[in-house]
C-alpha cells in the first residue's frame, strides 16, 4: 500500500465521517423540526377542540335557557305547580321542543327530580336525576361533560341545565347536544390529521367507544394501552402509534382527557397527525442530503486524490532519488520548493547527497592516495631484495679490485652472474606490475560458466592430491541448465584460477573448496568457498585493492584481477569470511554485461557472529 | 242546602227538556259516510289471500258490510252484495263505494252510500276530521286524548284488547318472570304511554266482562322484584319482542325494558318485523280473533309484548279463546283446557289465577278501541268483542252542527 494510498484512505475517512455527521445532524434536526411541527399541528387542534367546545358548550346553554324562557315552558312549569298536576300530558313534550332547538338530549325534570318528559329516553318518565335537585349555580356553571343515558344506550352529552322557577318549585330543564361523529364530523382539520373521541361509559376498555366522524373506529385496540393510561393519570398524553412496516402510515396522537362534572373521565379526544407529509419530507431531505452526500463524497474523492498526489509528488520524488541513491546514483537530486516539511526534506536530502559525493571523492582521494603508498611499499620492498645483493655485490667487486685480488676474475665473474640474477627479479617484478596495467578488454562470446569451472578445476586436480600436502577435496555444486552468458572465457578462467589458488594459499592443512553456480535473475552466479584460516575485518576489506596482501609472498594483484575481470563483464563480487572458519567469494555475472562495464563497488559483508 | 236543591232540581228538568228532544229525533235516510282507514286491502274477492292481519280485519269489516250474515266461524254467507250494501266502484287499495242495498233483508240501511278511503295515515285522518272531510275513523288508543284536546269527537268501545307480555317456553324461570311481573309500573303505562286511555290490569279479563279484574294486583313492587332476581344465578338477560310496525307496544317495551332495569332485571327490547306489515297508526281492533296473531313467526326472544282482542264479550267464550291464543304465542304450555260454557265467575277466577300464578302472561293494560267520528254521524254504538262496525245502522245529521266529543 503505497503513501499515497494510505494518504487517500485517510482523506476519505475523514470525508465520510464528515459527510456521515452532517447527515445525521440534518436528520437529528430535520426530525426535531418535524416533531416540534406536529406538536404545534396538535396543540392547534387541541385548542381549535376546546374552542369549539366552548362555543358549542356557550350554544348548548343558550339553547336550553331558552327553551326555559318559552312561553310553553313558563305554562307547563305553572301547571305542574298546582296540586295534584296530570305531569302525563307533557310526556310527549320533549322530543318536540328538543327537535325545534336542535337538541339531541333535553329533560323536562320536575322538582322533586322525576322526569317529566325526555327526549332521548323517552320511556323513562317517572324517574328521577337527583343530581339535578343537588344545590348547584345552574346558570353560571354553564355547559358540562356528562353521561348521558339513552334508549340506545348511554351516551356522551354536551349538557347544560336551567331553571324556571314558579312560587317555590323548580322546573328543571336539561338539554345537551351528543358528542359524537357527527361533532367529530363539524370539527375543520388539515387533510393529514383527524379526530377519533373514545367515549369512556363503560368500565372497561370497549372498541366500539371508539369513534371517528363516520362511526366506530378501526383498530381500536390499538388505542386501549392510552386510554388506561389517562385513565390511571388523566393528563394529555402524546403518542405514536404505527399502522405497519412503512413508517409514513404512522400517527402521533394528542391524548386530550375529557372530564365531567364531578372530575371524572368520560371521554378522550384523539387528534392523530399522519406522518406521511412528515415522512414523505424527511425522505426527500433524506435523498436530497444522499445525493449531496454523494457529490460531496466523489468531489472529495478527487479533491482527496489530488491533493493526495500533490502532497505525496514530492515524496514519491525523494523516494525514487533515494532509491537511485541506493543503487549508486550519488548525484540524485529532488526539486526543493517551499519551506515546508517536504521541502525541508528535499534539501535535507539534496544536502546528504552532495555530501556523500563529496564524502565518496575524499574516499576515493584517500584510497587512492592508500594504494599509492601500498605500491610504494610494495614497489620498495620488492625492489629492496633485489638492490641489497646488487648492492652487496658491487661493494664486493669494488673491494676486489682495490685488493687487486687474485679472485677478481672469480669474483667479478660471480657478481655479475648475481647482479645478473637480480636484474632478472627486477624485471619480473616490473613486468607483473605491467601485466596488471594492461588487463585486456573482455572479448564476449557465448560461454557456459559450468564447462568453465569444470575446466579449472580439472586443471587443479593433481595439485589437490599432490604428493606431501594436505589434500584438498573439491565439491562441485553446479546447476543444471545454467543459462549461457555472454563473457570472455579466458578472462573468467584465469578469475577462477586465481579464486582457486587463493583458496589453496588459505587451506595449508588441506580442507574442502566448494564451487557453486546459480541461475538468478538476469544472470548467474559463482560462489568459491574453503574451509581455511578466514581473513579479519580489515583484510576482508581490503582484499582486493591491488598489491595489498596478507601472504608472505603474494603479488597483491589475484584477487585485484579477479576483481577487475568481473567489473569489465557488469558483474560483481563480495567476500564473506570468517576466521577460523573459511572464506566465500560471491561472483554474480549478468547474462549480457552492459555496453559500458560499470564499476561496482566492493561489498564487504560480515557474518553475525562477526558483528 | 234548599237553594241548592231548588237549582239542582232546575237544571235536571232542564236538561231532561233537552235530551227527549234530541233523542226522539227521527233517523234520516240519505248521504254518503266517508270513511277514512289506515290499511290498504289489495281485493275484495272473498278467494283473494290477504297479507298482513290488518288487511285481513280490514276486510272482514268490509266483508260484514257486503254479505248477508255470518256464522260462528267466521265464513259470511250470501253473495258479494246481498249484505246492507253492495259495491259500486273499487279502486285496489285505494278506494271503495258502497251503495244502500234497497233489498236488504234486515231493511235498507239509513246512508245511501259508503265511500271508504283506503291507506291514510293517521294523522291525514285526524286532520280530515277536524276539517269535516270524513265522517269515520280510527284512532290509535294512546292518541284518542290528543284528538279530543284537538277538538275531535272521540267513541271508545269497553276495553277489549289486552297488552300483555307472554312467555316462551321453556326459556324463563318462573322466578325470573315474577320478579319481572313485579317490576312492571302499569299505572304508568296507562297515565303516561296510553294517556290515560285503557285500564292498568292484572287479570286475563278486563272488570266489565268478569267483576273480579280487582282482585288480581297492578302494582309494582320494585324491591320484592330486586329480592325475587338477586335468587337467580346466574341472572339471565331476557330479550322483549314487539312488533316493530306498532308504535304502542314499542313504547310500551321500552318502558318495560326501563322498569325492568330499574329492579335490575337485565332486559333488552327487540323489534320484530312482520313481514309485509303496513300500519298506518291503525287501531288493533283491526286484529279481530286470534288467528291473525298466531300468523306471527317464532322469534328467538324470551318473551314477547303482544296484543290479544277478546273474541266474545262473554267471559267464559272469552278466556277460552284468549287462552288457545296465549298458548299459541307462547309456543304451548299455557292450560288451554275450556271451560264449561256455565261456569261460574269463581270458576273463571280461579282459572284465571292458575294461569297467571305461573307467569308465562303478564297481563298490562286492558284497550279499547277508539273511533274518531264526525259531527253529523249519529246512531253510533261501538261494537261488542267479536262484532263489526255497525254503519249500516248510522245515519247523517247535516243540520246538527253541535261537537258531542264523548259518545259513550
Amino acid at each position: 500500500v503505497t503513501f499515497r494510498s494510505k494518504l487517500f484512505l485517510n482523506f476519505m475517512i475523514a470525508l465520510l465521517l464528515a459527510v456521515g455527521l452532517v447527515a445525521a445532524g440534518v436528520t437529528v434536526v430535520t426530525r426535531r423540526v418535524f416533531d416540534e411541527m406536529n406538536a404545534q399541528h396538535s396543540d392547534a387542534m387541541v385548542q381549535q377542540f376546546q374552542h369549539e367546545f366552548e362555543r358549542r358548550g356557550q350554544d348548548v346553554a343558550h339553547r336550553v335557557k331558552a327553551i326555559a324562557e318559552e312561553e310553553a315552558t313558563t305554562r307547563m312549569a305553572v301547571d305542574l305547580s298546582r296540586p295534584n298536576a296530570d305531569v302525563s300530558v307533557y310526556v310527549h313534550d320533549a322530543r318536540g321542543v328538543s327537535s325545534s332547538h336542535q337538541l339531541n338530549f333535553l329533560d323536562f325534570v320536575g322538582n322533586d327530580g322525576a322526569i317529566i318528559s325526555s327526549q332521548e329516553y323517552p320511556a323513562r318518565f317517572g324517574y328521577k336525576l337527583p343530581w339535578v335537585t343537588q344545590p348547584d349555580d345552574w346558570a353560571a356553571r354553564g355547559a358540562f361533560l356528562m353521561k348521558v343515558e339513552t334508549d340506545q344506550g348511554p351516551a356522551l352529552g354536551l349538557m347544560a341545565v336551567s331553571t324556571v322557577r314558579v312560587g317555590d318549585r323548580d322546573l328543571y330543564v336539561v338539554g345537551g347536544e351528543r358528542l359524537g361523529k357527527e361533532f367529530l364530523g363539524s370539527l375543520v382539520l388539515p387533510a393529514d390529521m383527524r379526530a377519533l373521541l373514545y367515549l369512556n361509559l363503560d368500565a372497561e376498555f370497549q372498541e366500539p367507544n371508539l369513534i371517528d366522524d363516520k362511526g366506530p373506529a378501526p383498530d381500536a385496540d390499538r388505542f386501549q394501552r392510552i386510554v388506561e393510561k389517562i385513565e390511571a393519570d388523566p393528563v394529555e398524553q402524546t403518542e405514536k402509534i404505527s399502522w405497519g412496516f412503512d413508517p409514513s402510515n404512522a400517527e402521533v396522537f394528542h391524548a386530550l382527557p375529557l372530564m365531567g362534572r364531578q372530575k371524572e373521565l368520560l371521554g378522550v379526544l384523539f387528534v392523530g397527525s399522519s406522518q406521511k407529509t412528515v415522512v414523505s419530507l424527511e425522505r426527500r431531505i433524506r435523498w436530497l442530503a444522499l445525493g449531496v452526500g454523494a457529490v460531496g463524497l466523489l468531489l472529495g474523492l478527487l479533491l482527496s486524490w489530488w491533493g493526495a498526489a500533490r502532497v505525496t509528488r514530492p515524496v514519491q520524488k525523494l523516494v525514487v532519488a533515494a532509491h537511485e541513491v541506493s543503487h549508486g546514483n550519488w548525484n540524485a537530486r529532488v526539486d526543493a520548493h517551499g519551506n515546508d516539511e517536504i521541502g525541508q526534506l528535499s534539501k535535507s536530502f539534496n544536502q546528504m547527497t552532495t555530501q556523500l559525493v563529496e564524502q565518496r571523492e575524499r574516499l576515493v582521494q584517500v584510497e587512492r592516495v592508500a594504494a599509492w603508498r601500498e605500491l610504494a611499499r610494495r614497489l620498495a620492498h620488492e625492489l629492496k631484495n633485489p638492490l641489497f645483493p646488487l648492492q652487496t655485490t658491487v661493494e664486493n667487486l669494488q673491494r676486489a679490485r682495490e685488493q687487486n685480488s687474485a679472485q677478481f676474475d672469480e669474483v667479478f665473474r660471480e657478481s655479475t652472474g648475481i647482479m645478473l640474477g637480480e636484474i632478472d627479479n627486477l624485471k619480473a617484478i616490473v613486468s607483473r606490475f605491467s601485466d596488471f596495467a594492461k588487463m585486456p578488454q573482455p572479448e564476449l562470446t557465448a560461454v557456459n560458466l559450468n564447462e568453465i569451472v569444470r575446466t579449472v578445476v580439472k586443471l587443479f586436480e593433481a595439485q589437490f592430491g599432490a604428493v606431501g600436502r594436505p589434500p584438498i577435496t573439491p565439491e562441485l555444486h553446479l546447476e543444471e541448465n545454467l543459462p549461457v552468458i555472454q563473457a570472455d572465457a579466458t578472462l573468467l578462467h584465469r578469475a577462477i584460477e586465481n579464486l582457486i589458488l587463493n583458496a589453496m594459499d588459505a587451506m595449508p592443512a588441506g580442507g574442502v573448496l566448494m564451487l557453486r553456480t546459480q541461475k538468478i535473475e538476469g544472470g548467474v552466479s559463482l560462489e568459491v568457498s574453503d574451509t581455511g584460516t578466514g581473513l579479519t575485518p580489515e583484510e576482508s576489506e581490503r582484499i582486493f585493492t591491488p598489491y595489498y596482501t596478507s601472504k608472505q609472498h603474494g603479488s597483491g594483484l589475484g584477487l585485484a584481477i579477479v576483481q577487475a575481470i568481473v567489473a569489465d563483464h557488469g558483474g560483481r563480487i563480495s567476500v564473506e569470511s570468517e576466521s577460523g572458519v573459511g572464506t566465500s567469494f560471491h561472483i554474480e555475472l549478468p547474462a549480457l554485461p552492459p555496453h559500458k562495464p560499470q564499476v561496482f563497488p566492493m561489498v564487504f559483508e560480515k557474518k553475525e557472529d562477526e558483528a | 242546602l234548599l237553594r241548592r236543591l231548588a237549582a239542582t232540581s232546575l237544571a235536571i228538568v232542564l236538561l231532561l227538556a233537552v235530551l227527549p228532544a234530541r233523542s226522539a229525533r227521527r233517523p234520516r235516510y240519505g248521504g254518503t259516510l266517508r270513511v277514512e282507514i289506515g290499511t290498504a286491502v289489495p281485493s275484495v274477492d272473498p278467494d283473494a289471500p290477504t297479507i298482513t292481519p290488518e288487511q285481513t280485519s280490514t276486510k272482514i269489516q268490509i266483508d260484514s258490510l257486503i254479505y248477508e250474515s255470518r256464522d260462528q266461524d267466521g265464513t259470511f254467507n250470501g253473495d258479494s252484495g246481498s249484505g246492507p250494501f253492495k259495491i259500486l266502484s273499487w279502486q285496489p287499495g285505494k278506494q271503495l263505494t258502497l251503495q244502500a242495498n234497497e233489498k236488504f233483508g234486515n231493511g235498507r240501511p239509513f246512508v245511501d252510500s259508503i265511500e271508504i278511503t283506503m291507506g291514510r295515515a293517521f294523522h291525514d285522518r285526524l286532520l280530515d276530521l277536524e276539517l269535516s272531510k270524513t265522517d269515520f275513523t280510527e284512532i290509535p288508543a294512546q292518541e284518542a286524548r290528543h284528538a279530543v284536546e284537538r277538538g275531535v269527537r272521540v267513541n271508545q268501545s269497553q276495553p277489549d284488547e289486552l297488552l300483555a307480555v307472554v312467555f316462551l317456553e321453556p326459556r324463563a324461570r318462573p322466578t325470573a318472570r315474577q320478579a319481572l311481573s313485579l317490576a312492571i309500573d302499569r299505572s304508568s303505562i296507562v297515565t303516561f304511554l296510553l294517556q290515560k286511555v285503557g285500564e292498568p290490569t292484572g287479570a286475563l279479563l278486563p272488570q266489565w266482562a268478569s267483576g273480579t279484574s280487582f282482585l288480581f294486583s297492578t302494582a309494582a313492587d320494585v324491591p320484592r322484584a330486586k329480592e325475587l332476581w338477586s335468587q337467580i344465578t346466574p341472572s339471565p338477560t331476557f330479550l322483549l319482542g314487539y312488533d316493530s310496525a306498532d308504535s304502542l307496544e314499542q313504547s310500551v317495551a321500552e318502558r318495560i325494558v326501563v322498569n325492568a332495569r330499574e329492579a335490575g332485571i337485565s332486559m333488552t327490547a327487540v323489534a320484530e318485523a312482520l313481514p309485509g306489515a303496513t300500519l298506518h297508526g291503525s287501531s288493533p281492533a283491526q286484529k279481530t280473533g286470534a288467528a291473525t296473531k298466531t300468523a306471527r313467526p317464532a322469534w328467538p326472544v324470551d318473551a314477547r309484548l303482544v296484543r290479544v282482542a277478546m273474541s266474545s264479550p262473554k267471559p267464559v267464550s272469552a278466556l277460552n279463546d284468549l287462552l288457545l291464543t296465549f298458548n299459541s304465542l307462547a309456543g304451548g304450555g299455557i292450560s288451554a283446557s275450556p271451560l264449561r260454557d256455565l261456569s261460574s265467575p269463581s270458576d273463571i277466577y280461579e282459572r284465571e289465577r292458575e294461569i297467571l300464578d305461573t307467569y308465562r302472561i303478564v297481563p298490562l293494560v286492558w284497550l279499547p278501541q277508539v273511533y274518531g267520528l264526525s259531527a253529523r254521524v249519529r246512531n253510533w254504538i261501538a261494537p261488542l268483542p267479536g262484532q263489526t262496525w255497525p254503519l249500516a245502522d248510522v245515519w247523517l245529521d247535516t243540520d246538527d252542527k253541535s261537537t258531542d266529543i264523548k259518545d259513550r
